[in-house]
This record gives C-alpha cells, sequence and structure tokens, in this order.
C-alpha cells in the first residue's frame, strides 16, 4: 500500500479523532440543510441529502447562511448526533463558532477534494494534519 | 492574538463554561479576522431573539449559558421577538407563544435589557467614537454611518459573546484605515420620499459588494431617511457603513472607482420590489426599522380624526421605550383603530397565521424581504400613500 497522504491545513478547534469522512462539495448551511433532530441532511437539492452527519469527519468547502446554523451544531452535539471533526476549505464565521460552541474539532485551509466519502481519516486539529488511512478508492482498486 | 492574563484565565475556564464558550468565539472569530487584541464595547445589541427566525435549536445553547453564570457584562439589547403581548399573542397558536416567551425568559435571566427592538440608539445614542459589538444590521449601519460609532455586523452568536465578555476583536472596521470609502457614488435621481432613499439601499446593496462608499446627491436628508437608506443597503448587500458628509471627504487619498446612480435604476428597483398593485392589502405596516417618536407624531399628525378602513390592518411599529415617550400620540393614532406594535414588526412575527396575504409597507427592507419571509404579495409606497390606503376619506 502507499504511504498515507497527508493534508496540512490550519487547526481552528483543538482535539483529534479517527473516523470515516462525509465529503460534500457543496457548502452547507447547518439552518435549514440539517435537521438537528436525526442529524441527516434534510435539503432535497444538497448532494448529500439522506445522509447522517453523526459521527462523520465532515468535509465541506465552507458554511453559508444564517448564524443560527451554529446553535444547529450545540444542538446535534447535545444529541449525540455531531459530527466528529469538521473540515473545511475556507472558515466562515457561522461554522467557526458552531465548532467552537459544540467542542468540534476543525481545520481549514484543506483541499477537501482530496478526500472522499467513506475514506478513514486521522484528524489532528493541534497540528492541523488530515490523515487518509484507508482510501475508498484504493479499496475499490483491490477489488477490480 | 495578545490576551491579558485575565481573559486567559477566562479562555481556560476559571470563570465556568458560559464565560469560556464566549471568549473562545471573540478569540476564534478574531484570528480567523486578523485582530491582534480584545477591545472593550461601550455596548452590545443581540439579534436572534425571534423564535420565528431561530425555531428549536438555539434554546438549548441559550440555557445552557444562563445556566453556568452567562450574564451579560456590559449594557445589552435585544432585537425584536417575534409576538406583541398586546395585540398578537392571543391570536398566535399557544406553543409558538409559549416556545417565544421561553427565549425571553432565558434573555432576562442572564441579564439582558427587553427592549425587543431593532433601533436600540433610541433608547441610549452610542456616543461618537464609542466601540460597539451590535448585530442587526440596520442598527449596524446607522450606528456606523449616522451616529459616528464603530461596530462590525455581528452575528448572533458573535454579539451574545460580546455581550458576555463586554470586548470584541479589534478587527474590520474597528480599525481606522478599514472604514475609509472606497467608492464614490454620485445620485443624480432625486430623493423626496423615505421609499426613494430605501430604493437607492436596494440598488447600492445590490452593486456595491462589500465596497464602503462615498455618496454625494442625498440632498438633506432627515435621520430617519438616512435609517431608511442603510436598512436596505444592509440588506440587499455586504456594505456595514457609508460616508456622506464632508469630513469623510477629507479621508480619500486616491481617486477612486466612481458609479452613478440615475432616475431610471431607483425607478426599476422599485418595480423589482413591488409584487401586487392591490388598492386594498391585507395589511398596511410602516416602522420598519422602529419608528422613531418623530415618525410617530408625524403619522398622528397625519391620521387627525381618521379612521381605519375595515378589513384592513394598520400596524405602527416601534420600541415600548418610544410607545411610553409618545403616549399621547399612541392614543391618537389607536383611537383611528391603528395599532401601535411593540417588541416585534411585520417581518419577524407570523404573518401568514394571522391571514395577511398581501402587504404595503414604507420600508423597502421589508419589502425586500416579505415574499420570503412572510410569503406575502408586496408593495412598496410612501407614508402618505399607505395612509392614502388605510384610512377612510
Amino acid at each position: 500500500m502507499a504511504s498515507p497522504v497527508i493534508l496540512h491545513g490550519r487547526g481552528i478547534v483543538e482535539g483529534k479523532c479517527v473516523a470515516e469522512a462525509l465529503v460534500s462539495t457543496k457548502p452547507i448551511s447547518f439552518l435549514g440543510d440539517v435537521d438537528p433532530a436525526t442529524g441527516k441532511i434534510i435539503e432535497r437539492r444538497h448532494s448529500l441529502y439522506g445522509k447522517c452527519v453523526k459521527d462523520k469527519v465532515l468535509c465541506f468547502p465552507h458554511g453559508h447562511g444564517s448564524t443560527v446554523g451554529s446553535y444547529v451544531l450545540y444542538s446535534l452535539a447535545k444529541n449525540g448526533l455531531a459530527p466528529k471533526a469538521i473540515i473545511n476549505r475556507r472558515a466562515d464565521p457561522v461554522i467557526v463558532v458552531g465548532a467552537v460552541i459544540a467542542n468540534i474539532p476543525m481545520i481549514d485551509q484543506v483541499d477537501v477534494n482530496q478526500i472522499r466519502t467513506g475514506d478513514l481519516v486521522e484528524v489532528d486539529a493541534h497540528k492541523g494534519t488530515v490523515k487518509v488511512l484507508k482510501s475508498t478508492a484504493e479499496e475499490l482498486a483491490k477489488c477490480t | 492574538m495578545y490576551l491579558t492574563r485575565e481573559e486567559e484565565r477566562i479562555y481556560n475556564g476559571e470563570h465556568g463554561w458560559a464565560k469560556q464558550v464566549c471568549m473562545k468565539i471573540l478569540v476564534k472569530l478574531g484570528e480567523l479576522f486578523g485582530a491582534s487584541r480584545l477591545i472593550p464595547v461601550e455596548s452590545a445589541h443581540v439579534s436572534g431573539v425571534s423564535y420565528k427566525t431561530l425555531g428549536d435549536a438555539p434554546t438549548d445553547f441559550l440555557e445552557a449559558l444562563a445556566n453556568t453564570g452567562g450574564k451579560a457584562a456590559v449594557e445589552a439589547t435585544l432585537n425584536p421577538q417575534s409576538l406583541d403581548p398586546q395585540h398578537l399573542a392571543e391570536r398566535l397558536p399557544e406553543n409558538l407563544v409559549k416556545n417565544q416567551l421561553k427565549l425571553c425568559e432565558i434573555f432576562k435571566k442572564m441579564g439582558f435589557e427587553t427592549s425587543y427592538t431593532c433601533t436600540p440608539y433610541y433608547i441610549k445614542t452610542p456616543a461618537k467614537g464609542a466601540h460597539l459589538a451590535w448585530a442587526e444590521s440596520s442598527a449596524v449601519v446607522y450606528a456606523n454611518s449616522v451616529l459616528g460609532a464603530w461596530t462590525n455586523r455581528e452575528g448572533g452568536p458573535s454579539a451574545l459573546a460580546a455581550a458576555i465578555i463586554g470586548k470584541t476583536p479589534d478587527c474590520g472596521i474597528h480599525r481606522a484605515e478599514n472604514r475609509k470609502p472606497k467608492i464614490l457614488v454620485e445620485v443624480k435621481a432625486p430623493l423626496e420620499k423615505e421609499t426613494d432613499y430605501g430604493a437607492l439601499g436596494i440598488y447600492l446593496g445590490k452593486v456595491l459588494e462589500d465596497k464602503i462608499p462615498f455618496i454625494t446627491g442625498l440632498g438633506k436628508p432627515t435621520p430617519e431617511s438616512l435609517k431608511q437608506l442603510g436598512a436596505a443597503l444592509a440588506s440587499a448587500g455586504m456594505v456595514n457603513m457609508f460616508h456622506h458628509d464632508g469630513a469623510a471627504a477629507k479621508t480619500i487619498e486616491k481617486p477612486l472607482e466612481k458609479i452613478t446612480v440615475e432616475p431610471k435604476n431607483l425607478q426599476e428597483t422599485v418595480e423589482e420590489l413591488t409584487t401586487t398593485s392591490t388598492k386594498k392589502p391585507d395589511l398596511v405596516f410602516v416602522g420598519c426599522p422602529h419608528c422613531s417618536l418623530s415618525e410617530i407624531r408625524e403619522i398622528a399628525e397625519k391620521i387627525g380624526d381618521k379612521k381605519v378602513m375595515e378589513g384592513v390592518e394598520f400596524w405602527v411599529c416601534t420600541s415600548r421605550h418610544i410607545k411610553e415617550k409618545a403616549k399621547n400620540y399612541v392614543q391618537r393614532i389607536e383611537a383611528s383603530g391603528a395599532k401601535i406594535i411593540t417588541d416585534t414588526c411585520a417581518v419577524v412575527t407570523w404573518t401568514d397565521r394571522l391571514g395577511v396575504k398581501t402587504i404595503i409597507t414604507n420600508s423597502a427592507k421589508t419589502a425586500h424581504y416579505a415574499p420570503t419571509l412572510n410569503k406575502a404579495e408586496v408593495k412598496l409606497a410612501s407614508l402618505e400613500e399607505c395612509l392614502k390606503t388605510a384610512l377612510k376619506e
């Protein structure tokens, strides 16, 4: 196996975890796109429609929409439905505040296109690194 | 970012979770926007009070703050909530009223002033040059552009954190170099009515992106006209302030990009904002942003002895504070059948649940939001025309 890909970014909220990635090419507005009672993406036009953010390393370009979105992240965490970590290309105030109050490790300035949904990734927000431990692309290659 | 020893202790949780999480919000946002330190604020104004726009998500967080010692450290006012206890509570579903009152109780417990207004500057006018942490975009533009105070456009959570810590990061337009005009706007359209200023705000909001304008050709606007301009400017765009007087002209260092506003730009804006041509709307609404004392006086004088037509609701929205100060005018206005609505406005209450499908208003900001936030057809018209529509001959 090739040595794991390591992506370098900027740590915003401290913390570490290893979990499966859920990657969105579109921005996420936590107010409206995500149901705080189930953790599912409920916006029909969103590329992750129907997916659950619980325990995932949630990767997306950036947030958008109302600042109430920060509170949705807090409610998700209180209901045990929060992502394990958040990886952004560009941090914006709604997501930063949400990650702070919900205590979710967060890194920005990462090229999220290098990560695929289903990849097992190790996040270290102290160092600002995302290590792809097991890539779905490699798994697929093995099968063929 | 540089933190004092005391700020560090708060950051590390030595003063409890509420202060810690608020300090973290300020520091993380400060780092994101290149702040070097925290600066004290004279006051904070918090948005995100209306249950209609908030829903259930924030209640958990606000409750946790209140339960761990979250208290306003500076004068802290609240934006409108979603109902007027006197006129609207009985007409709205019980669970909505209950959830709204719960939010209000949490804020009260944390020592916030129960102002419920988007015009906190009518309660206490901030000093010129004072640093503030205000949310509510119309108040932010008014404070920066008309009152000469300094505030970024805060979001609900960052204004809340600033209220509890009493400080804000020294970034954005808390720095003099970031307050300079970046574009010249020459208004060639005549500005007569308050709706002309509102339409100008919507138009500029769409074309300026985030460039602070120096505007000429405004004539001799009243503060209320500038309030309409600023409210519209902020609702349609990203700009948090404008310059319009000679003092700012001196800060212009190099030739700036220049645009002109022609009469047709404003006519087209009014047409775009108007989605109905009805002569008999369900609701006639003035008071976005909330009315000043002089606006209430003007409305009372113009109404005289006339009565509101049957089948039309006429709302004049203002703060509790102004209503109390304007007692005599309030009596005269309410004698006509109009309602003085406090604590809320048409945009942040559930007008659709009150059966309102068409709104006529003199506020370009309301006209901008009503089709989406009220699911209503809307017409932008001057106060004169609003009164003509609402009152019997």
